[in-house]
């Protein structure tokens, strides 16, 4: 070992990247340590999450203030199990560890995280960190829970032992974060340097992280008879499977039935701001398309937050207690007679309430063709923005008549018939993918069981918040901007200082184009009209159908219900209803899945496939039932 | 240590050694970042029957794995073991 001079603590500030430059402090370590919960504590609101460019995972900077007002960035790294890149995830975090990531400077100092109740497991990935050469402090985080357990490390005599600072923490209380502190500020007192081996298998790691361990007398604790006890009964052959559905149906219940006030309510909201919006602008072009494309437009979208956010809350709730990986576990055995895997039920269980979280919870799938399999499929799945138009459709044609007692009649049985068909179509469809152009090689599957642990509400509100912001951003854009383009179709060419009726408009002049193409399908011009407006997304159409009718368009509307049945027949109502059931009528989705795949050919091949499966199976309702 | 089959064959709460990992480099590497690096011992906590998965306690971790997988993971009897059967007879 080469002894260097001992710096004295004010000595050793890091390193400023230019005068008055930013630092650049990067975090990293291995998944599940709590490096989000570590990030949270330091940067508080002070955070924004993009993408890599170019690919799917995140990057989210916060910014650090220092006591002098000098600002540090923060950047969470993805989560490493080893010094071997292989996952996406992997290659970025040695990318900027190297500097090699464009618009990421190289950072001036790195955190890792690690748990001390798994210290010598997570010790192996220090020499390979500290080879990168940049200064480092090892943060041995939920020291709570290693406590409570019964274990105990002498995080200074690691300290001595790798030659960069250790501080034992929780990120979770908060303890162990002034000297955290003091590390960013420079004023944290430094050991001496030591040369660490240059270690290149995985074994040979993994012994030298036991003598490091040994070293600091590291203590591990007893294993948590709970978390035994919990999963003897979560995965027991039959409770468990039991469990698991219980907990699926009764987030389901809560999608569907506690959100629906909370989407009352924005939905009056939206609609008396936009009431008084309206007494204050003067009467002009503008007002029209402030009022119902730009208030309307964006207010159809923001009436899904609140399912969305149950979701997630449910979802968060699922994940940090570590029941999520259990039910994957259960799960993964219908997965895999689809071909895909335990973690992707995750997924297509958000995606009953909207396919955008869906395809972004995709991401928990580990293996690319999987996760790209479970982000095709999962628009196919019943989502609530199909429910207006099948609510609308079902009522205008389904005459209701008790089918299995007084409480299951026609107009349910076909609801749950069209759940049934999006869910049929899911499955078959990823089994087509799996056994073609997505087939893999068969993969070791492994699933990590987390500790369980309580949930806690500043961990759960940083998610939401999360999702939230990127739900709003991305929805908001693509909508915001198809449903003022619509708009525009509608209202022009101005005839005699007017708008024109809307088959006069050049939207009308789209539908009148479009219309050879829905006639087989039994549709006319103006339903066309709708299917345009509503790739926007799909409930629009009810919307488009009342104009276009001039009709008060709501979905329980008699008058839109009388107009519809004058229009179509019945045949051809069935087969919109397959139309919606199928068809890639969202282009949040479409944009969603851009982002998630990094390039158009996904969704491209999506919206194709879902569109000849829409007009086939409506062409055939239409055949066949006239 | 003796060869004791694969991880596929670990009873029910029984430990044993992680031995031979039957996988191509690139898995052989992911399986060892999950903790079954040859030497380590590992043991069966929870079998679930119908997921054919089982739960296996190695390096300080919980790891869920599908039979196939166990079963190209190979396994020595650890020294508890034997003497605990040595016991026995
Ligand atoms: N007891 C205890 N729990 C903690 C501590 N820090 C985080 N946790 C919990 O550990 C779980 C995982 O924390 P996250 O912050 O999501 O971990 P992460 O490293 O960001 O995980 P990934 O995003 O999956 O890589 C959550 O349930 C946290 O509440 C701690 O210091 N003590």
């Amino acid at each position: 070992m080469k002894e260097q001079p001992v710096p004295s603590a004010t000595e050793v500030r890091l390193p400023d990247r230019q005068s008055g430059g930013v630092r650049t402090v990067a975090i990293c370590g291995p998944p599940n340590v709590g490096k989000s919960t570590f990030f949270n504590r330091l940067t508080g609101l002070r955070q924004k999450v993009a993408n890599y460019p170019g690919i799917t995972v995140e990057k989210r900077i916060g910014t650090f203030e220092l006591a002098g007002g000098e600002t540090v960035d923060l950047i969470d790294l993805p989560g490493i199990v080893g010094l071997h890149p292989r996952s996406e995830d992997e290659r970025i975090c040695m990318d900027v560890l190297l500097g090699a990531r464009e618009g990421i400077p190289r950072p001036s100092a790195v955190i890792l995280l690690l748990d001390s109740t798994n210290l010598q497991g997570h010790l192996r990935l220090v020499p390979g960190i500290l080879g990168f050469g940049i200064p480092t402090l090892v943060v041995l985080n939920m020291s709570d829970d290693l406590q409570a357990r019964g274990g105990s490390v002498d995080a200074d005599a690691l300290a001595t032992r790798i030659g960069v600072p250790v501080v034992a923490a929780s990120a979770r209380l908060g303890k162990g974060m002034e000297r955290v502190v003091s590390f960013l500020e420079g004023t944290l007192a430094q050991p001496k340097r030591v040369e660490l081996p240059v270690l290149n298998s995985i074994p040979a790691e993994r012994q030298w992280a036991s003598g490091a361990a040994l070293h600091a007398g590291y203590h591990a604790p007893e294993p948590s008879l709970w978390g035994r006890r919990l999963d003897r009964v979560f995965l027991h052959p039959i409770l468990g499977p039991l469990i698991f559905l219980a907990v699926v149906v009764a987030v389901f219940q809560c999608i569907f039935t506690l959100a629906v006030p909370l989407m009352d309510g924005v939905e009056a909201a939206v609609a008396v701001s936009g009431g008084w919006l309206g007494t204050l602008l003067p009467d002009s072009v503008l007002k029209g398309l402030l009022l119902e494309g730009v208030w309307g437009g964006v207010g159809a979208v923001v009436v899904f937050l609140p399912q969305i956010l149950i979701l997630f809350l449910f979802v968060g709730v699922l994940e940090d207690s570590g029941y999520l990986a259990r039910a994957a576990v259960i799960a993964d055995r219908s997965m895999r007679a689809v071909g895909l895997e335990g973690r992707s039920f995750i997924p297509l269980l958000s995606s009953y309430a909207c396919a955008v979280p869906a395809v972004m919870a995709a991401r928990t799938v580990e293996n690319p063709r999987d996760r790209l399999a479970t982000l095709f499929v999962a628009p196919l799945t019943t989502c609530s923005a199909r429910l207006p138009v099948y609510a609308l459709l079902i009522a205008a044609f389904i005459p209701e008549r008790p089918v299995l007692g007084p409480l299951v009649g026609t107009r349910a049985t076909v609801l749950l018939g069209l759940y049934a068909a999006g869910f049929a179509a899911a499955c078959g469809t990823a089994w087509l993918l799996k056994s073609t152009i997505l087939k893999s090689k068969p993969a070791p599957f492994m699933l990590q069981l987390p500790p369980y642990r309580w949930p806690t509400a500043r961990s759960l509100s940083f998610r939401l918040l999360d999702r939230a912001k990127i739900f709003l951003r991305r929805a908001g854009t693509v909508i915001l901007v198809t449903t003022i383009v619509l708009w525009v179709l509608a209202s022009i060419p101005y005839q005699g200082g007017e708008p024109p009726a809307i088959g006069d408009s050049v939207a009308g002049s789209i539908g009148r184009f479009l219309e050879p193409a829905v006639e087989p399908l039994g549709l006319d011009w103006k339903v066309a009209i709708g299917l345009i407006t509503s790739l926007a997304a799909r409930e629009v159409i009810v919307g488009t159908l009342g104009t276009i009718y001039e009709m008060e368009a709501d979905e329980s509307s008699p008058e839109l219900q009388a107009a519809l049945q004058a229009e179509l027949s019945f045949g051809a109502a069935i087969g919109l209803l397959m139309y919606f059931a199928f068809a890639m009528q969202c282009m949040s989705t479409v944009a969603i899945v851009r982002r998630e795949t990094g390039g158009w050919q996904w969704p491209a091949l999506q919206f194709a496939y879902m569109l000849a499966l829409a007009y086939g199976s409506a062409f055939v309702a239409y055949r066949f039932l006239g | 240590m003796s060869e004791a089959g694969t991880l596929a064959d670990l009873g029910l709460g029984r430990t044993a050694i992680v031995g031979d990992l039957a996988f191509g480099e690139a898995d052989r590497v992911r399986v060892m970042e999950m903790g079954f690096i040859p030497g380590a011992p590992v043991s069966c906590q929870r079998v679930v029957p119908m997921g054919d998965l089982a739960v296996y306690q190695v390096d300080g971790a919980l790891i869920a794995i599908r039979r196939e997988t166990a079963e190209q993971i190979g396994i020595l009897s650890s020294a508890d073991e034997r003497a605990a059967s040595a016991k026995r007879d």
